[in-house]
């Protein structure tokens, strides 16, 4: 291996690194805040570049359909619970988007255009996802929040097939073309990408870090009868989560959608490692949640170059020791025993 | 209600007093990958299935789909749903190699003929124990193999590595194109993997490319075969590259866009129907399929794994004629009389090949069932070949 | 007639196939063999609270091993039926001594990174047939006559039958006690001498054991094995099985098994019927009613629509006699504490802290709050080891003694906060105490050879129940219990384990005055019964007119030792203490 390939091999470790992190941010962000370990993340991600992309070929996005039966579903229930401007909002809010989807879908809008309608699509999603399939069981134990997680991420799944179909969609790249640094080819993508993750990682690490409305969200995982004297409602905290995490899910799939082919189920396999990454951080910490999605991506990229058919092998194998390793340290930390 | 109706009609039909004695229908069970990891392969083989004439011959004929997730124990699953609930004569796919494998042991059992979509020569050979039930319509990729080895020593090229899943459908393309290679002289200097959900394949591109192949293949089906040729070709690859038929659907024009342009792949004939030429075998039967699937879904839409389904249609329908005087469909006889039909197929022409089975042989293509393809601005092109005799 | 319904339910279940379409029996098939995995699991996750997205991995094991086997080798599939199962419990007791220290969700996840690996190893192994697998694998026959049809869902069933049974026996012994109380009960088990470390292992291996003999079926049914049926789509199927019959209930993995591959098939037909779609529509739908099951009952089906279950003690003698007393220690004093430190950080919690109990003695031990003294009696049981000094029990040196051994050794103690299994009996719950008295293992356990000593260990509990008045709420849940009931409790389990020296963490909190005058009359007997006691407490005058002596620590420091009356008229003491504690 020269140089050259060396380089473009990091180039490529960081780049699926980056995407990793931002997965394994939002899992380690909605687990904090509310236990849950969002398997389907990974279907936000695959759902939003699906979207831009049949938006890039000027069809109406399949995922209105979820949009607007989820944002029903959730006004029907808030009506019935007697919250009236919960239920129009619900309503509205849906309704506007599809609208303007469906006005908007068969004219050029530009890529800032199309992405922004993306957001909009599929960032909610993840909120109707909460209040439908996870608040009702606040109380439930971590396994059945689990298997939850799977059967909301099974349900997507199909429901990714049925509208996208089975084979896969790519978007074209919002700087496309690569600039030479040093004799070394960078592919601007791939910057993009790096960059966007860079400055998203940081600011949610300062969010929860430094602001009170984050230290607020964290409170609540630890401490959900506390977080509640002190007037936060566990639920609109897990509303939040959702919310940040289906906005970064959402940019994820976007920026990805043009480096490599998305299809209806490439959202689990990103999710798993995002996964493996935040469980490496011990699902607690932004910083380390990154290193360990660069870790990943790092380990993969190798081990792809020199020993592609064993590179899963290598990947899986390698996260036990890291698990043992930060469960030694984890021991060293906490005596008391979880229930 | 599509499927309630297909079996409720002729039904209906058949118990409505009629004076001649009542009519037994021909029932096909389908087990086909409509999700899981192979989805790509099984959703134009429904598309097919959807528009198969409901008559064969006389006989009323109905099709019962059922899914598989690509999982082995559900196709067995699905086979024995249709074998004992759906009383079927006769099953066609599954659409991949380990489904299909499982697949074989029940259909043995059973006594009735299955007929896989997938590629793998093994589901039906050697033809022995319930392997003499199983028919495999895909060209072998040796067939395959001759086209490719052909171009690359026109083209002066030596040297081939693969890019190709890492599963069932890459093993077997690695696995006898390499043999394949040896005989003709060419020298396979990397084989690489990858999954075809895998978000990133720069790491295989450079890897194959860092060992200087003259020709790259790509061993792996629908759209994710395109990433590696995109790596490839943004790595700056100037070699040729060769897909493989399993590629052969829109959905690859579309993902790979211009760089696709220059590819070429060794693909059953019926990709280009209109543009083989006139004294082409298959070409009517070819023309005919991609008219009726066109017709329905589309300028364009065609691929390879419908005119699998398209052809195991033709082959069971002019075997049924033959067999139905052994028993009426229902009967083990009429199965096992199918079955012995289907392997005395001889010379049929179909959308995909020319068939002709035999007691050792229950794949009966030969070289007409490729032919070499060229993809020119987002088009598959027929690249004319001397006419193959057998 | 209750004894009867296992009996009838099983009868019933051997005439379907006679009943059944033939279809209906390959359903009965899958539904089988799924259960007899998700038994396993029910242990592993449900019961012990080890989240597993592994067992189809196991499951792949023994299939493959037959399979590699029968074809290469030419073995009889009854021949390998014992290797299957040796190699799969093999591997995974090589993977748990790896993992199964892992904690949280550590564990779930080794599961699945392993089970990963594993799959695509496979994938890539010629000599295991790589991704096409291995084919032609000969049908299970009995001499000459092939098991096929009925036959084999019989013989699926009766391995149902004996998985079923293996689980409700484990669960229904010591092992199987120890078992229910792992899941947050680790401290509590030690402090009783069990080893969670083999615990884990046991039950690792053994539901590792049952997809073996699962797997091993799968292989001879299919007749043919590749890596896709064991992958991790499989791994979570189980699990969604586990979950929706009712994760801790062992007939909630028959129901629940039976659910899904019955909802999977209904889905088939009736799905495309209603919207044309195959395939994405029953994915969907299926995730849907998954969602739905769980947010109307989060206890699986069993857990909706049945009590928990409550194990029936089978085939107990109910005049056995308690277990024989252990040998009385004469080395004095029985406890002993010499110099013991223990630093957190920069505080230091435990500064040279020397105490000693003797036979028919009880030690006082005080403090303001954050004195130190729950430290002193975690470093005394071995929860936490000391920075310095010693620990002796009857002048054997347990200061680097694990919390285990320490318990065998003959020191029993309570908790401060209850530590009882709200889902067991408090019967149950005692008798957890004399878990280190009895030495049956889990396979005594599971073909019933353990029957006497159950009996025993039960007739011991109960007599702890008697003697401390709780006889009558034997059978009840400890999680109905009152508090007064449940410090008590805490008190019988500690001598259920016949222990030389007690450690007693406030027992007289939330007592009501009669249950403290009751208790403290139980702690003189104690003493005249030759037992050396320790107290923490905090009601001073119910603790001085106990004791003998008392220890006084503030800051962690040990400020006085005496009498009673010494300790009431130390300066120091009242000054730190008692001028604030007793008004």
């Amino acid at each position: 291996m020269n140089g050259m390939i060396a380089a473009l091999l990091a180039q490529d470790a960081l780049t699926s690194g980056a995407i990793y992190a931002l997965l394994a941010i939002s899992l380690v962000m909605v687990f904090s805040t509310t236990r849950i370990l969002l398997i389907p993340q990974g279907e936000i991600v695959s759902l939003s570049a699906l979207t831009l992309a049949s938006l890039e070929a000027g069809h109406v996005p399949g995922t209105l359909w979820l949009l607007g039966l989820g944002g029903l579903v959730v006004a029907g229930l808030q009506a019935l619970s007697g919250q009236i401007r919960g239920a129009v909002l619900w309503l509205a809010i849906p309704g506007a988007i599809i609208a303007a989807t469906r006005l908007l879908a068969a004219h050029d809008l530009g890529a800032a255009g199309r992405m922004t309608l993306t957001l909009a699509i599929c960032a909610p999603l993840s909120v109707i996802m909460y209040r439908l399939a996870f608040r009702p069981l606040a109380r439930a134990p971590t396994l059945v929040l689990l298997i939850v997680a799977m059967a909301v991420h099974v349900l997507l799944t199909g429901f990714s097939l049925m509208v996208f179909g089975p084979e896969g969609f790519r978007t074209r790249p919002l700087l496309p073309g690569t600039i030479t640094v040093a004799g070394m080819p960078l592919r601007l993508q791939a910057l993009v990408i790096i960059g966007t993750a860079a400055v998203l990682l940081t600011a949610m690490a300062l969010y929860f870090g430094r602001t009170l409305g984050g230290k607020a969200l964290r409170a609540t995982a630890s401490n959900a009868t506390g977080a509640r004297l002190v007037g936060i409602r566990p639920e609109a905290a897990g509303e939040v989560a959702f919310l940040l995490a289906g906005l970064i899910g959402c940019i994820s799939g976007m920026l990805i959608s043009s480096m490599t082919t998305i299809y209806f189920d490439t959202g689990f396999m990103i999710g798993l490692k995002g996964f493996m990454a935040a469980i490496m951080a011990g699902l607690g910490s932004y910083p380390l949640a990154a290193a360990g999605a660069v870790l990943i991506g790092g380990i993969e990229s190798y081990a792809s170059f020199y020993a592609s058919a064993f590179k899963d092998v290598i990947v899986f194998a390698l996260i036990i020791p890291v698990l043992i390793w930060r469960n030694m340290i984890d021991s060293r930390n906490r005596d008391e025993e979880e229930e | 209600m599509k499927r309630i109706l297909l079996k409720a009609v002729p039904v209906a039909i058949a118990t409505a007093f009629l004076n001649a004695p009542a009519q037994a229908e021909i029932k096909v069970g389908v087990i086909l990958s409509l999700t899981g990891p192979a989805a790509s392969l099984g959703a134009p083989a429904k598309n097919t299935i959807d528009i198969l004439p409901r008559k064969m011959g006389d006989e009323d004929v109905s099709y019962t789909v059922l899914d598989d997730a690509s999982d082995p124990s559900a196709a067995v699953r699905a086979a024995r749903k249709l074998v004992d609930e759906d009383k079927v004569d006769v099953i066609f796919g599954p659409s991949v190699t380990p489904t299909s494998l499982a697949v074989v042991e029940v259909a043995g059992q059973s006594g009735l003929p299955m007929i896989s979509f997938a590629g793998s020569a093994a589901i039906a050979s050697p033809v022995e124990g319930n392997k003499q039930w199983s028919y495999v319509l895909v060209a072998p990729e040796r067939t395959m193999a001759h086209y490719v080895f052909d171009q690359m020593k026109k083209d002066g090229d030596k040297t081939l590595a693969f890019i190709s899943f890492n599963d069932a459908f890459g093993d077997n393309i690695t696995r006898e194109f390499s043999a394949a290679a040896k005989e003709a002289g060419i020298e396979v200097v990397a084989d690489e993997r990858f999954n075809s959900k895998d978000t990133s394949v720069t790491a295989q591109a450079l890897s194959a490319m860092s060992k200087n192949p003259d020709a790259i293949l790509i061993g792996a089906s629908g759209t994710p075969g395109v990433t590696p040729v995109i790596e490839l070709r943004n790595a700056g690859y100037q070699g040729q590259i060769y897909l493989n038929q399993g590629m052969a659907n829109p959905d690859v024009l579309r993902v790979g866009k211009d760089v696709l342009d220059g590819v070429m792949l060794s693909v059953s004939p019926v990709l280009v129907a209109e543009q083989l030429p006139a004294d082409h075998p298959v070409k009517e039967r070819a023309t005919e399929y991609v008219t009726a699937y066109e017709g329905k879904y589309g300028e364009g839409s065609r691929s390879l794994f419908g005119a699998t389904a398209w052809d195991a249609f033709l082959i069971t329908e002019a075997a049924a004629a033959r067999a139905k005087d052994s028993g009426a469909p229902g009967t083990p006889e009429f199965r096992k009389a199918l079955s012995e039909q289907i392997q005395a197929t001889n010379e049929l022409v179909g959308a995909e090949a020319v068939f002709s089975m035999s007691p050792t042989n229950h794949n009966g293509t030969d070289l007409r069932a490729q032919t070499l393809v060229r993809i020119e601005g987002g088009k598959w092109t027929y690249v004319p070949q001397d006419q193959p005799s057998q | 007639m209750k004894a009867l319904a296992p009996f009838a339910a099983a009868l019933c279940l051997a005439a379907l196939p006679l009943v059944l379409p033939q279809y209906w029996l390959t359903l009965m098939n899958f539904t089988g063999l799924a259960a007899i995995v998700v038994l396993g699991l029910v242990l592993l996750t449900g019961v012990g609270g080890m989240t597993s997205f592994g067992q189809a991995a196991f499951v792949g094991i023994s299939a493959y091993t037959t399979a590699w086997f029968t074809t290469q080798a030419g073995l009889s599939p009854w021949l390998t039926l014992p290797l299957s199962l040796a190699v799969t419990a093999s591997a995974a007791l090589l993977i748990g001594l790896l993992t199964l220290g892992l904690r949280g969700h550590y564990l779930p996840l080794s599961t699945l990174a392993w089970s990963m690996a594993l799959f695509y190893l496979v994938g890539n192994l010629p000599q295991l047939g790589s991704h096409d697998g291995i084919g032609n694998l000969p049908p299970l026959s009995i001499a000459g006559h092939v098991l096929g049809g009925r036959a084999f869902t019989w013989l699926t069933w009766g391995a149902v039958g004996l998985a079923f049974l293996s689980a409700r026996n484990l669960l229904d012994s010591r092992t199987g006690r120890a078992l229910r109380a792992l899941r947050g009960g680790r401290i509590m088990l030690q402090a009783f001498g069990a080893d969670i470390r083999r615990l884990k292992l046991l039950v690792f291996v053994h539901a590792a054991v049952l997809a073996a003999l699962s797997g091993w079926l799968y292989a001879h049914m299919m007749r043919f094995v590749s890596p896709t049926p064991f992958g991790i789509s499989a791994g979570i199927d189980y699990l969604f099985m586990a979950v929706i019959g009712g994760a801790a209930s062992l007939w909630g993995a028959i129901i629940g098994s039976g659910a899904v591959v019955v909802a999977r098939d209904l889905l088939q037909d009736i799905v495309p019927g209603l919207t044309g779609a195959t395939g994405a529509t029953e994915l969907l739908v299926f995730g849907l009613v998954v969602v739905l099951v769980l947010q109307r009952a989060p206890g699986g089906i069993t857990g909706r629509f049945a009590p928990p279950p409550r194990l029936p003690r089978a085939a107990l003698s109910h005049d056995a006699t308690p277990l024989p007393p252990r040998p009385a220690m004469t080395a004095e004093p029985l406890l002993a504490a010499q110099g013991l430190t223990r630093r957190f950080g920069g505080l230091t919690a435990a500064n040279d802290i020397s105490l000693s109990v003797e036979k028919g003695r009880i030690l006082g031990l005080i403090g303001p709050n954050g004195a130190g003294k729950s430290t002193v009696f975690d470093l005394l049981t071995g929860v936490t080891v000391p920075d310095a000094g010693r620990v002796l029990l009857a002048g054997q040196d347990i200061t680097d003694s694990k919390q285990t051994a320490i318990a065998r050794a003959g020191l029993a103690r309570t908790f401060q906060h209850t530590r009882l299994r709200g889902d067991m009996t408090l019967l149950e719950n005692v008798a957890i105490g004399a878990h280190a008295r009895g030495g049956c293992g889990a396979l005594a356990s599971i073909f019933r050879r353990d029957r006497a000593e159950e009996a025993r260990i039960f007739a011991t509990a109960r007599a702890q129940l008697q003697r401390l008045g709780l006889e009558a709420r034997a059978e009840v849940l400890a999680g109905q219990l009152s508090q007064g009931e449940r410090r008590t409790a805490e008190i019988a389990r500690a001598l259920a384990s016949d222990p030389t020296v007690l450690l007693l963490d406030e027992p007289a909190a939330g007592l009501r005055h009669a249950e403290k005058q009751h208790l403290a009359s139980l702690l003189h007997q104690l003493r005249a019964e030759g037992l050396a006691i320790l107290i923490i407490e905090h009601d001073m005058r119910f603790l001085l007119d106990l004791v003998d002596r008392v220890v006084v620590l503030n800051f962690g420091q040990q400020i006085a030792e005496g009498t009673p009356d010494e300790v009431r008229a130390n300066p120091a003491v009242q000054s730190a203490y008692l001028g604030e504690g007793e008004a």
